[in-house]
């Protein structure tokens, strides 16, 4: 079993940002592997546990983001391409996953995995993009994965429930981080990830992105609420009240 | 003329309310630039639904009523919109963004050679193409984006638009099903409906959301009560759709559903950024917190620091007395 996955460096959401000139600027410069991504990795090193296979990740990105891949190698997956670009910030969606697909169509693979999205943009885009390159059946915002003799069975969240989906081989599946936690890299597995082979391709987009970030912007300010304590059923009628006579939601 | 299509996306038999807010921006935006707006439904029942198209402004609607179209399928949902996109030929495709569209939105981008833009907050027309606004960061700012291009896909977060009536003398123009479902390679086994109750999350105007501190059944009951009391949707945190207490389909947030009613009220939720980012946008916010100092209290309209399980009892009683009838 063969299964290709997709990973992406992406900023520190959690850390402190603000915006300079309509520009965005991180207070530190830690970068993280995608939660998302992390959780196609594990899933994939869950579908191996008991099964002969190998795990090659795909990255594209800037010279900085081999620590990302060093990261998922030692989580367990076994080789890596790294698809070089100088700066990412001159790639969307589209250019992206143009550029994955392209490197991906000379390998053979039976599960492509990547995560459903990525936590700095929240597009969601790429993975349905690839699959369409790829002229893949795919699965999306899986929250199980299993296999099944030939068939690739994946439960994605949907609106209102859950789909469980078969898809034949080779497919694609995009995973949300609710199948799993993805498990932190022993030093063991930190130590191996330094032998594996990673192969780096200088690649070019053969376009301009058709979208474009102009500019950032704070969120539209709230008005400060109120916060109140005491007895229970003292808040309970001061809550009561203000629903009902200012905020007039209760009707 | 330039055109603008929407796609009415239906459930329960109904067309979404969030897709019909979406037809009423397409509307005014058509108004504005001269443009004409139309409509797609994909659905056993289209014709019938198409009525509804009609009552929002909607000046042609092209429907496909195979029945392979009851449920959300990637595959042949993808091959119907292609066609409708290539028959129609419209400058900008808008979508209500739900997981449906998720499914669909990149590949459809591909198929179609169109710029795409997803869950933007807003957006409007611009010279070659569209400006939007996506809350980015997990929600902590907004990027204002643009994508240029002959055409180009745009799926809007619930609750950013107001659907309001506008009725047409639509024309309706069906269209041929031509996709192949034995060239399927993937198939649905089966549909478990996780939904608490029968209210979509997305679409009603009070949701009662529960997070850790609503630590057993006897909590889970306290939350239920009350948001029956209010006919509120339920919503969960990812800490107690982990741990099993509420199912995947009421998470709130970046990895679960992004919600904007008119009150939401936050029993036992810290407010990480990741789930303020699914409901910063409601226009009331209430949090329930036995922590005084928990983040969730900078993001509430009304803060109460207290233990929920002494809270909300008096609270459901307090409501009950203040509401005309008690919905069921
Ligand atoms: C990539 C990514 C995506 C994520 N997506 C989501 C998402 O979509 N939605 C989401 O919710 N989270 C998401 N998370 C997780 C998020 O970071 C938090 O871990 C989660 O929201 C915490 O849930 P909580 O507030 O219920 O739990 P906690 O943070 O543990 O908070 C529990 C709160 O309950 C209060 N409390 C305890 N007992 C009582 C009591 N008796 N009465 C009153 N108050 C009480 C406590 O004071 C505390 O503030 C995501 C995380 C990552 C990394």
């Amino acid at each position: 079993m063969k299964i290709a996955v997709c990973i992406k460096q992406v900023p520190d959401i959690t850390a402190p940002l603000h915006i300079q000139n309509g520009a965005l600027v991180f207070d530190t410069n830690r970068m993280v592997l995608n939660a998302y991504d992390a959780s196609a990795v594990e899933a994939a090193l869950v579908l191996l546990e008991n099964r002969e296979g190998s795990i090659h990740l795909f990255l594209l990105g800037p010279d900085r983001a081999k620590e990302t891949i060093r990261k998922a190698l030692a989580m367990g997956a076994h080789e890596a391409t790294h698809l070089l670009v100088p700066d990412d910030a001159a790639l969307d969606a589209y250019l992206s996953a143009s550029l994955l697909a392209e490197q991906l169509k000379q390998h053979t693979f039976d599960i492509l995995l990547c995560g459903k999205q990525s936590q700095d943009t929240d597009a969601g885009l790429t993975g349905t993009m690839l699959a369409e390159h790829l002229a893949l059946p795919y699965a999306t915002n899986a929250v199980g994965l299993t296999l099944e003799d030939d068939l690739v069975v994946a439960t994605r969240q949907g609106d209102a429930g859950q789909e469980i989906m078969a898809l034949e081989t080779p497919c694609l599946v995009t995973c949300s981080n609710d199948m799993n936690n993805p498990r932190i890299p022993s030093i063991k597995g930190i130590m191996q990830s330094k032998r594996k082979p990673v192969q780096t391709i200088s690649v070019t987009p053969d376009a301009t992105p058709s979208t474009q970030v102009m500019g950032y912007e704070p969120l539209p300010e709230r008005t400060p609420g109120v916060q109140w304590e005491g007895e229970p059923l003292e808040l309970a009628r001061r809550l009561v009240h203000h629903l009902n006579d200012e905020a007039r939601v209760l009707s | 003329m330039s055109k603008i299509l929407t796609y009415l996306a239906v459930q329960d038999g109904k067309i979404k309310r969030a897709s019909l807010e979406v037809l009423s921006h397409c509307r005014a935006l058509a108004q504005e630039h001269g443009w004409t707006v139309e409509s797609v439904l994909l659905h056993p029942d289209a014709r019938s639904l198409a009525t509804t198209a009609q009552q929002y402004g909607a000046e042609t609607v092209y429907y496909m009523d195979h029945p392979q179209l009851q449920a959300h399928l990637n595959a042949p949902f993808l091959a119907a919109l292609h066609a409708v996109i290539t028959h129609a030929n419209p400058h900008v495709v808008a979508f209500a963004s739900s997981e449906a569209v998720k499914d669909m939105l990149g590949a459809l981008a591909v198929r179609t050679q169109a710029a795409v833009l997803s869950d933007v907050a807003s957006f409007h027309i611009i010279a070659g193409g569209v400006e939007a606004k996506r809350p980015v960061m997990a929600s902590k700012l907004i990027a204002r984006t643009q994508a240029q291009g002959a055409r180009v896909l745009v799926s809007v977060r619930a609750g950013a638009y107001t659907a309001e009536e506008a009725p047409t003398e639509a024309a309706l123009v069906p269209l041929p099903f031509t996709f192949d479902v034995d060239t399927l390679k993937q198939q649905v086994r089966e549909v478990v409906q996780d939904a608490l109750g029968t209210l979509d999350l997305s679409e009603t105007q009070v949701v009662v959301a529960a997070g850790r501190g609503v630590k057993d059944e006897a909590g889970k009951a306290l939350v239920t009560q009350l948001a029956d009391t209010l006919g509120a949707a339920i919503g969960a945190s990812r800490a107690v759709v982990e741990s099993g207490l509420f199912p995947a389909s009421a998470q709130v947030g970046q990895t679960g559903k992004v919600v904007s009613p008119d009150l939401y009220i936050a029993v036992g939720i810290s407010g990480a950024i990741q789930h303020v980012a699914g409901m910063q946008n409601s226009r009331v916010i209430v949090a329930i917190n036995k922590d005084g100092d928990a983040p969730i209290f900078n993001y509430a309209t009304y803060g109460l620091v207290g233990d929920l399980y002494a809270v909300l009892p008096p609270l459901i009683n307090e409501i009950k007395q203040v509401l005309p009838t008690t919905p069921e």
